[in-house]
């Protein structure tokens, strides 16, 4: 009993951090429409700012630093000032990036709030020195009795904190002229300023009180939680299943269903120490109970979740189908040949990289682009695919190429499973489903010791009718003739896809994007062909993570991380998502690939890389949607009609 | 004075102008019915005249002053429009539907409720559970809560039986003698608008067809009916060998 | 009043038999019945908020609704929009929602083609997706625009392709939501000539229009709803002289 009361106390301070970005959730949402994603990490930049305050007294900013106090700044101040700066990064968000999107669609407006999410994950390990900081204690120390159990009393305080910031949020909501018209504009912005009320300034307000709040909660309890440079961001999934478990309706019910999701991990982990409990679930299972509930919440509530009314919503960035143009195709495979015979060693290793990548962009192109249905998940089926070719090949010998078709053919099992919430949502909830699956498929599955085994997943190199096609030989890093073998691979399945795309299904993908209704009253199976996009999306990544296996010989979580997968969102979105070219210039910007290479060994500059990835994905998402391949086609477009119109003068 | 003036409007969604190079004006304490069918482009004019559509040319003017841009500033100023939508909120009560609308200093929530006892005992009901007549009513009282000094009325009628409709009318007219609003109404039911307005104009394609007191139109019930069924000799007539002349 | 039975012997091409729609507590249609026969015209009016588009967004299977809706003998109204469409029950809509990404070809061509599976493979092994333009196409004179984008053309093609798209396949009812909303008045007499030819083939089509003219012209019979309920049903010379019909919409004529 008492070690039952201990375990539900011990989650208590992480459930008050879930609690707080909960609710917090819940009225950004209600005041702007936008599930941000960057929620934890706005916490997670004030717990660095106030410990690193506690420690040694130094105002860190995103650039440059203040000495506030010779040695540690005293404990009021510090916890201030990291409040202070949680709320302004939530204020920035919403002036700089979300604000300017408020019109935007729902894929513009996801893609932003993971930028942000991954611009502040990305500069808390430049800015602060992550390596042995530990927070100072802000509360008293003592435990209480209860139950039989020695419970923290900082716990208890924190938990106290989360609770009364919801009921004031709640408050507010309820009873105040304010926080009614907030309420009012969730329903119908247009409306609420034709009574008078400007929702942007309401909307301000949400965004700096909540970023305030959550701020406070995750400083406050950061001695408990510990520090570390990236779980605060992660947080936000949990915040987000239970803002879900509310409807992003109620403010009370959002904090208690975190609070409850702390708690309930805190009893996986008692769970785990008993002899019954089964090995494979010790490690992970905790991270796939957010996304249980997502799935279940989704589905059960699915279509009673609010969407904001009211905004005219803008376009998805245009698609053009692609067309014929084998001379291109041709350049582009002879310049690809060419770059493989002419570089060796680590930038050989990038050009090869930077192919599979392109595929892997590829599937985000058809699936987002094409199809119009937001995913975070990709690297996650790619990761599947690499983990279940680890298997075919070291324990039942499957050759190649068959060992690339079962791998891609499980991910795409697990693909169409990520899918089936998109038969009843869509936008921005189906990128908390695929994020929640992409993080507990990392966690369960990668991470997991009962299926990864700690000296890693070997892969044995592939070979073709007695032909060696493995990666290495000797000291030769990637060999020419695995490098062809990965581009003949990815050059026939892009074959393939363009000509989808050209085709029949790429008609239909582009129907069901830019009109699910009328695209029903033309007879196109609406859920059928989204799983199908589902489906087929996720074998492309299956695939690009079985030539990532062979690439490396041997696999590990890092390679398929979320954060890998969000960062190659980044640059599939920053280089244009809607068109094959933009598969091609993601491939080159991707982590690993070619530009990364030139930063890491040419620049020296490779640990700034996912930063340079976050700030461009921002900054392409409010000023220039289109993307890169995007702005030079209007460009060319541009050019060729001001030359028609002139020759017809 | 004219509290609402447009000059040589046109405006539109898109490259297709709903509303072409309109002059239309009103005065303070009269009440202008804005006719026509479908499609004429009656709606773009109240959009554009609260500054939630932008003309591609000529302009809006407001007690002599150019109309601003920010819809919620022009609302505060009292250029007030209850659109076809109703700009009410189904998930708030009553109550706070009209907290929302009440201005610092401005008449009070039971003020208004004396004016519309319908409302009175629903005030801590959500909005969605009322009855179309019910929150048609809520739309006015709301307006009226603004104390509009140009009050644009989209469709009062739309959904209503026209019983609704008749009680709710002459709120509008009394606002136009008592507080000295200006008022545009437009609306389909065109015999209720040309007994509670002054004057009226009718649109066609974005265009004034007709205009004229509301005494002249009704006098003219003919100019009207052709604006709705259309002005083919034929059906004159078919009618006439019908003998069965369209109203008794 | 002109009778709103129609005694015809035979069972209609398209039934809609005791429709209702409930939005909340909110009526929308009342008990709706309405037939229209192969070849036929049929012309639904009524001011707005009548429920004219509720209906058919019930009958093709958008909006949840009791009551039985029978095609060419066959119940629809327990399936899925899109195989109610691929049964040959097709409509238009009043915002013309047109997929913009898709060329006037595609928009007409993605209605008729082949899908799921059979044509994921038919686009990887098969011969081109491109296949000779829907005849609908032709019959409304889009064989020009074939290969813009719907953006480029005016509001009144925009109608047009939107009707193309519901014909293509050779649908065998058509419900066509305001198709002529923001065309002038020529533009609107050229689509009567068209609404006509598209019955020619025995097709039936449901023609809700505002603009009296069209519907009156064009229809062969005319049902009028106004508040969710037909309250009138007869050939356009009896509903013009119907004194129910000239109430519901200019408001009751003041004793005189």
């Amino acid at each position: 009993m008492d070690q039952l009361v201990l375990f539900v106390t011990l989650g208590f301070a992480v459930g008050a951090v879930y609690a707080v970005i909960a609710s917090s959730l819940v009225a950004v949402h209600a005041a702007t429409g936008v599930l941000n994603f960057a929620q934890g990490s706005i916490a997670l930049w004030g717990v660095w700012v106030a410990a690193e305050l506690g420690a040694t007294g130094t105002l860190i900013l995103p650039i440059g630093s203040v000495q506030i106090a010779d040695g540690p700044a005293p404990t009021t101040v510090a916890v201030a000032i990291g409040v202070a700066s949680s709320a302004l990064v939530a204020l920035l968000t919403h002036l700089l990036v979300m604000r300017p999107l408020r019109s935007a669609p729902a894929l513009s407006q996801v893609v932003a709030s993971v930028g942000v999410m991954l611009l502040i994950v990305s500069l808390v390990p430049l800015r602060f020195d992550t390596t042995g900081a530990v927070a100072a204690p802000i509360l008293p120390s003592g435990t209480i009795e209860v139950l039989g159990a020695q419970v923290a009393v900082a716990d208890l305080i924190v938990l106290g904190l989360a609770l009364t910031v919801a009921v004031l949020l709640a408050a507010y909501f309820r009873f105040t002229r304010w926080g009614t018209a907030t309420r009012a504009s969730a329903e119908d912005e247009t409306a609420l300023r034709l009574t008078g009320w400007s929702p942007d300034r309401l909307a301000a307000l949400v965004w700096f009180t909540t970023g305030a709040a959550t701020g406070l909660v995750a400083v406050v309890g950061s001695p408990s939680i510990g520090l570390d440079p990236i779980s605060y961001t992660f947080y936000v999934l949990p915040g987000l299943a239970a803002a879900l478990i509310a409807r992003l309706r109620s403010v009370l019910v959002a904090a208690a269903a975190g609070l409850a999701i702390g708690v309930f991990q805190s009893l996986l982990m008692m769970m785990s120490t008993y002899d019954f409990w089964p090995v494979w679930a010790q490690a992970g299972f905790g991270e796939t109970v957010p996304f249980l509930i997502v799935m279940v919440a989704l589905f059960v509530f699915g279509r009673s979740i609010p969407e904001r009314g009211g905004v005219q919503t803008l376009r998805m960035p245009p698609v053009r189908p692609p067309r014929t143009r084998p001379v291109y195709a041709l350049v582009v495979v002879a310049a690809t040949v060419a770059a493989i015979l002419l570089t060796e060693g680590s930038w050989r290793f990038g050009v090869v990289t930077s192919i599979i990548m392109m595929l892997i962009a590829l599937s985000l192109v058809v699936l987002t682009g094409y199809l119009g249905q937001i995913s975070l998940a990709a690297m996650a089926f790619a990761g599947t695919g690499g983990f279940v070719l680890s298997r075919v090949t070291t324990e039942y010998g499957v050759p190649f190429p068959l060992s690339l078709v079962l791998p891609a053919l499980a991910a795409t099992v697990l693909g169409v499973i990520v899918g089936i919430p998109a038969l009843r949502i869509r936008g921005a909830h189906l990128a908390v489903v695929t994020l929640a699956g992409a993080l507990a498929i990392q966690t369960f599955v990668f991470g997991n010791p009962a299926f990864t085994p700690y000296e890693g997943n070997l892969i044995e190199d592939p070979t073709l009718f007695g032909l060696d096609l493995g990666v290495r030989s000797g000291t030769v890093l990637t060999t020419t003739s695995f490098a062809l073998m990965v581009l003949v691979v990815v050059g026939t399945l892009t074959w393939a896809t363009a000509r989808l795309m050209r085709g029949r299904t790429g008609r239909s993908f582009l129907a069901i994007r830019s009109n699910e209704r009328a695209a029903a009253s033309v007879g196109i199976d609406v859920a059928g062909t989204k799983l199908l996009g589902f489906a087929f999306s996720a074998f492309l990544a299956g695939i690009g993570g079985c030539l990532i296996g062979y690439s490396r010989g041997q696999l590990s979580v890092e390679s398929f991380t979320v954060f890998v997968g969000l960062t190659l969102l980044c640059t599939v979105y920053v280089a244009g998502i809607t068109s094959l070219a933009g598969a091609v210039v993601a491939g080159l910007l991707a982590p690993l690939g070619v530009l990364a290479t030139f930063l890491e060994g040419t620049l020296g500059v490779g640990h700034l890389y996912s930063l340079i990835a976050a700030i461009a994905l921002v900054v392409t998402a409010v000023l220039n949607p289109v993307g890169i391949t995007g702005s030079v086609r209007q460009a060319s477009e541009h050019l060729i009609h001001r030359r028609t119109t002139r020759a017809q003068l | 004075m004219s509290v609402l003036e447009l000059k040589g409007v046109t405006a539109g969604y898109g490259h297709a102008a709903a509303v072409r190079d309109l002059d239309l004006s009103v005065k303070a304490g009269e009440v202008v019915a804005l006719l026509g069918p479908n499609g004429a482009g009656k709606t773009t004019v109240l959009r554009t005249a609260v500054g939630l559509l932008q003309p591609t040319s000529g302009e809006v003017r407001v007690f002599g002053r150019r109309l601003g841009r920010r819809v919620e500033k022009n609302a505060r100023a009292g250029v007030v429009l209850v659109p076809d939508t109703r700009a009410i909120f189904h998930q708030l009560t009553v109550r706070e539907n009209l907290s929302l609308a009440r201005r610092r200093g401005d008449l009070d929530i039971d003020a208004v409720l004396d004016r519309l006892p319908r409302l009175a005992p629903l005030v801590n009901r959500r909005v969605g559970l009322l009855s179309g007549g019910e929150q048609q009513m809520l739309a006015l009282a709301k307006a009226l809560l603004a104390r509009p000094r140009v009050l644009l009325v989209d469709e009062l009628s739309l959904g209503l039986a026209p019983l609704a409709v008749q009680e709710l009318l002459p709120i509008v007219r009394a606002l136009a003698d008592e507080a000295w609003t200006g008022v545009l109404l437009v609306e389909q039911h065109v015999d209720l608008a040309l007994a509670t307005a002054d004057r009226a104009v009718v649109l066609h394609h974005g265009r004034t067809a007709l205009s004229g007191t509301a005494a002249e139109l009704r006098a003219d019930r003919e100019a009207v009916r052709k604006a709705y069924f259309g002005d083919h000799e034929e059906d004159e007539l078919v009618l006439a060998e019908d003998g069965a002349p369209l109203h008794a | 009043m002109p009778s709103s039975e129609h005694d015809r012997g035979g069972a209609a091409l398209l039934e809609i038999r005791d429709l209702t729609v409930r939005y909340g507590g909110v009526v929308a249609n009342d008990g709706v019945n309405l037939a229209i026969d192969r070849g036929e015209v049929v012309g639904l009016i009524g001011p707005n908020g009548a429920g004219k588009t509720s209906l058919v967004d019930a009958v093709t299977g958008f909006t949840a609704a009791d009551g039985e809706v029978v095609l060419d003998g066959r119940r629809l109204d327990r399936l899925p929009p899109h195989r109610r469409r691929r049964a040959g029950l097709a409509r238009t809509w009043q915002a013309g929602e047109l997929f913009a990404d898709l060329t006037v070809a595609d928009n007409v061509a993605v209605a008729v083609q082949r899908r799921g599976w059979a044509g994921l493979v038919a686009d990887v092994l098969g011969r081109s997706a491109r296949t000779a333009p829907d005849p609908s196409l032709e019959m409304l004179g889009l064989l020009d625009d074939a290969d813009r984008r719907p953006d480029e053309l005016s509001l009144g093609r925009q109608r047009l392709v939107g009707v193309a798209r519901a014909l293509a396949g050779g649908s065998s009812v058509v419900l066509l939501d305001e198709p002529a909303a923001g065309l002038d008045t020529d533009e609107s007499e050229a689509f009567g000539d068209v609404v006509r030819t598209m019955a020619t083939s025995g097709r039936g089509v449901l023609l809700i229009d505002h603009d009296m003219n069209l519907v009156l012209n064009v229809c062969d019979r005319v049902y009028v709803l106004d508040f969710g309920r037909v309250i009138a049903c007869g050939t356009p010379t009896e509903i013009r002289a119907d004194a129910a019909v000239v109430a519901a919409y200019l408001g009751e004529e003041p004793v005189a």
